[in-house]
């Protein structure tokens, strides 16, 4: 079995000679340049660029850029998604104060006497408006605390 | 005092290369043609495929010349080049070839080998020299391009099995089965040519 596989190799080792002529060498390097600047004559400028990039990025860009943009995607399909479902929740409107009459505010000075707003009411207000996060497990209470 | 490391002369002429001086990288061409041209005609079996793929190789080693890290070395990186774009261009080609061996240098005759063992080994002396080159050729178009490409190297270049795993990025064992499972099929579509 072993000399059938050492034939082989000598028959193999045969076919190194197989050689074209020295000239076909010798002129190799020219063909190889001539071939060269055809081809930058002949390629867009597009794709030269993006052959430039993949060699300095190494051979594994364009599957890179795929999963860059695949993950892009991704994640701006789940914000499209989380910014409707937000705007799809019923907003409480807080309660504005009445507005007051045209004739008190006609007569509204340094020195009236106006009744304002209920201040403790102004907060609660001003604390409806502001956006609340949940931070842990308990649910959001929207009522002001009772006790400080 | 200590002599200095010898500087690889391939590291030189990339690092001259990637610093924008385009000789160095034909310096690179000249030396390795040859080496490459027997590499790429033995798995295509076709001088005009041949000279193509090379030209190709030669051309993507140069755009891809700024990213080599000298991770291995540039006979290593420029030889793994050949082989995966020989294999794919195979596997593309399929079953549509056609050999072409009427450019190739016959210089054969000549050789103090190829003498001794025509003198020695009967079946050989008998036969042609053009029909051996062409059962030759045909058995190994019969090998799958992953098995072609360890022959080449190993047995027509001569490459260890060490450097030949790592061209293709196999372990030895794998080449090393590859190899077997290689010489076993070749033995099998010689067997009639080598009982003449």
């Amino acid at each position: 079995m072993q000399d059938d596989h050492d034939d082989i190799s000598k028959l193999l080792r045969l076919k190194r000679f197989e050689q074209p002529p020295p000239e076909y060498f010798e002129s190799f390097l020219q063909e190889f340049k001539d071939r060269q600047r055809a081809q930058l004559l002949r390629e867009p400028v597009w794709r030269i660029a993006w052959d430039r990039m993949c060699a300095f990025f190494g051979e594994q860009l364009p599957v890179r850029i795929g999963y860059g943009l695949a993950s892009t995607a991704v994640l701006a399909a789940a914000g499209i998604a989380s910014f409707n479902i937000l705007e799809s929740r019923p907003v409480e409107v807080a309660a504005t104060p009445e507005p007051l009459p045209a004739a008190q505010t006609a007569s509204l000075n340094l020195d009236s006497q106006v009744q304002l707003p209920d201040l403790p009411s102004l907060a609660h207000t001003a604390s409806f408006s502001t956006p609340r996060y949940v931070m842990d497990t308990r649910p959001v209470l929207y009522e002001p605390p009772s006790s400080f | 005092m200590a002599e200095a490391a010898p500087v690889n002369p391939d590291i030189e002429l990339v690092t001259r290369t990637q610093s924008g001086d385009a000789r160095a990288f034909d310096e690179l061409v000249v030396k390795y043609t040859p080496r490459l041209y027997g590499l790429v005609y033995n798995m295509t079996s076709n001088h005009e495929d041949a000279n193509d793929l090379l030209q190709e190789v030669f051309a993507k080693a140069f755009r891809s010349i700024s990213g080599f890290r000298g991770k291995s070395s540039f006979y290593t990186w420029i030889h793994s080049i050949a082989v995966n774009m020989t294999i794919n261009f195979l596997k593309k080609r399929g079953r549509r070839f056609q050999m072409s061996l009427d450019d190739v240098d016959l210089n054969i005759q000549n050789d103090k080998e190829f003498i001794e063992l025509t003198a020695t080994s009967s079946p050989v002396r008998e036969a042609d020299l053009g029909e051996l080159q062409q059962r030759l050729n045909e058995a190994m178009l019969k090998l799958s391009p992953e098995h072609r490409a360890v022959v080449t190297m190993f047995d027509i270049q001569g490459m260890p099995h060490a450097e030949i795993s790592k061209v293709l990025g196999v372990s030895e064992g794998t080449v090393r089965s590859r190899l077997f499972y290689a010489h076993r099929q070749l033995q099998a579509y010689l067997e009639e040519f080598r009982k003449k």
